[in-house]
């Protein structure tokens, strides 16, 4: 299963000659310790990589708070029309970007924010999952608990970012864990929306390099070692949570 | 009074988030379908043409092969993943194996990579001098897999992609069903006799019926989807037998500018895919009330 994944690594370090030479050889036969130099120094690769990172933490907190704000909403609190409200948003749960990518394209060129930050940002940033998510999250938290603060006279947001904030921590966690891989993975999005160097991401840049221009093996695989790292890095360390964001994608709810 | 202001925040909390979805989300929606009424390159100004696009979608015969193409590809990867990833379930599921953990990270790894750039990686490996030729098949069969030159093939090769980076993703989720299953059903049937396979047909797949569904709608929905991988891998190619749809609308919209043509398009897209987005949001709303 590992395989294609050290491959990938193995294959940086070594020279363009010897990636797809015959006969294979898995370890490099001479190390090259000067593709991952070269793939940030040649051309843009490190501010498409800066771009993905602008684009993955905007869209994660705007995700985050218009999640957390809504599910709690929807989930705490009674008031007239809060069953379409949720509808709504979970229907939009049958239109992922891929079905939307020419009207978005529209819209986002009628605001003007074709190659802009916001442009990119805007549509990653919501998702009807996550509110689903939170909601459930929220429905679980007792009653009693906020409405002793609200007898101690305490505002709703006070609530909200004192008590319902602090216990909803591992549900945060997987949360943007979960929002994160699919920002920083997007290609299509950005490919369509960010058509100027300076904006491109670190995904558009990757598919780029190994099609339209002449990039050498070990930098194509240096970029795409560079853009996995950061992942399988977190990954080692919260491992919990990613397994537990899938589970909680299947049944045990 | 007391009510009125909390139903006030309610308002507060929710209001916003509702405004950007239907900003970004619902009103696109929507606009797909006035834009499928009209002939339309950006530049000009849009040409009211009626159902002419739908008329012209259903005799293009490039249209036609995509959306075959993209069912048979999600098809077959959907059939293949729900075994492999129900295996790789059961053999990690043994519960007195110790490494468990660390098996479950292990093919879970391919599922947080970047697709592109795993599209980059099976690309190099896909070549003639590739690893999977060179080092597998040309040493061991005498002969070398067209892994992306035949049309015939093509599609294959990125299917196994599709399957090396989800299969991890749908075996966690078949775990924790398994881990849901009391032990004592499996004590009483062990003293019954049952043997291994009886268990498992009797026991084990009949109680995740559920799961099984559910892997079954997400995975259909994350493979009619798929973009990056023959976009990077193959672009599509060769002669068009990797053109998914969603690559069909990508290079319509925005290569020829075709506006309206790839919004209707986008229409056989959504309504190709909603009894499975209505199923997904049933078996999502159903669990926990």
């Amino acid at each position: 299963m590992l395989f294609p994944f050290i491959w990938m690594i193995l294959g940086s370090f070594k020279y363009n000659k010897d990636v797809l030479s015959v006969p294979v050889r898995l370890l490099p036969p001479e190390w090259n310790f000067s593709s991952y130099r070269n793939a940030f120094a040649a051309g843009p690769f490190g501010r498409y990589y800066l771009n993905s990172v602008i684009v993955l933490v905007f869209a994660v907190i705007i995700n985050v708070v218009t999640c957390t704000t809504a599910g709690y909403g929807l989930a705490k609190f009674k008031f007239k029309g809060r069953d379409f409200f949720f509808t709504l948003i979970l229907s939009t749960l049958m239109i992922p970007i891929q079905t939307i990518i020419v009207p978005l394209f529209v819209l986002i060129s009628q605001l003007n924010m074709v190659n802009t930050y916001a442009g990119i940002i805007l549509p990653l940033s919501l998702s009807g999952f996550g509110v689903f998510l939170m909601r459930q999250f929220f429905y679980g938290v007792p009653d009693e608990l906020l409405e002793a603060a609200r007898i101690d006279g305490a505002g709703e947001f006070y609530i909200f970012r004192r008590i319902s904030i602090p216990i909803s921590t591992v549900a945060l966690i997987s949360l943007t864990i979960f929002h994160s891989q699919y920002v920083w993975k997007n290609l299509l999005w950005p490919l369509v929306v960010a058509t100027k160097t300076d904006l491109r991401t670190l995904t558009v840049g990757i598919s780029l390099f190994s099609g339209v221009f002449f990039t050498p093996y070990p930098e194509q695989l240096a970029m795409s070692v560079s853009a996995c790292i950061p992942i399988v890095i977190l990954f080692m360390f919260l491992s919990k949570y990613f397994i537990r964001g899938t589970a909680m994608t299947g049944i045990k709810g | 009074m007391k009510t009125k202001s909390q139903s006030r925040a309610g308002y507060y909390f929710v209001v916003p988030t509702v405004i950007l979805f239907c900003v970004f989300l619902i009103y696109p929606m929507l606009n797909s379908f006035r834009l499928s009424l009209y002939s339309w390159n950006i530049m000009e100004p849009m040409q009211f043409v009626a159902f002419d696009n739908f008329k012209t979608l259903l005799q293009d015969q490039e249209f036609l092969s995509s959306w075959g193409r993209t069912l048979q590809y999600t098809l077959t990867s959907v059939a293949l993943l729900l075994v492999i990833s129900f295996v790789f379930a059961l053999m990690l599921d043994s519960r007195m194996l110790k490494a468990r953990n660390m098996f479950q990270a292990i093919y879970f790894i391919p599922v947080v990579l970047v697709t592109p750039a795993v599209g980059v990686v099976w690309k190099l490996m896909f070549q003639t001098t590739g690893i999977l030729n060179a080092g597998i098949f040309a040493p061991l069969f005498g002969a070398t897999v067209p892994w992306l030159e035949s049309k015939n093939v093509a599609l294959y090769s990125i299917m196994m992609v599709q399957l090396w980076i989800s299969a991890g993703y749908y075996m966690v989720m078949f775990i924790a069903g398994l881990q849901g299953i009391p032990e004592e059903y499996y004590e009483s049937a062990v003293i019954d006799g049952a043997s291994w396979s009886k268990r498992l047909f009797a026991i084990t797949i009949p109680l995740l019926k559920p799961v099984f569904l559910l892997v079954f709608v997400t995975s259909v929905l994350f493979t009619f989807g798929q973009f990056a991988l023959p976009y990077t891998i193959s672009q599509g190619g060769p002669n068009y037998s990797t053109e998914l749809l969603t690559l069909f609308v990508y290079r319509n919209a925005f290569k020829y500018l075709k506006v309206g043509y790839a919004s209707t398009a986008s229409i056989f897209y959504f309504l190709t895919m909603i009894v499975f987005s209505i199923m997904q949001i049933r078996l999502f709303s159903d669990k926990k009330r």
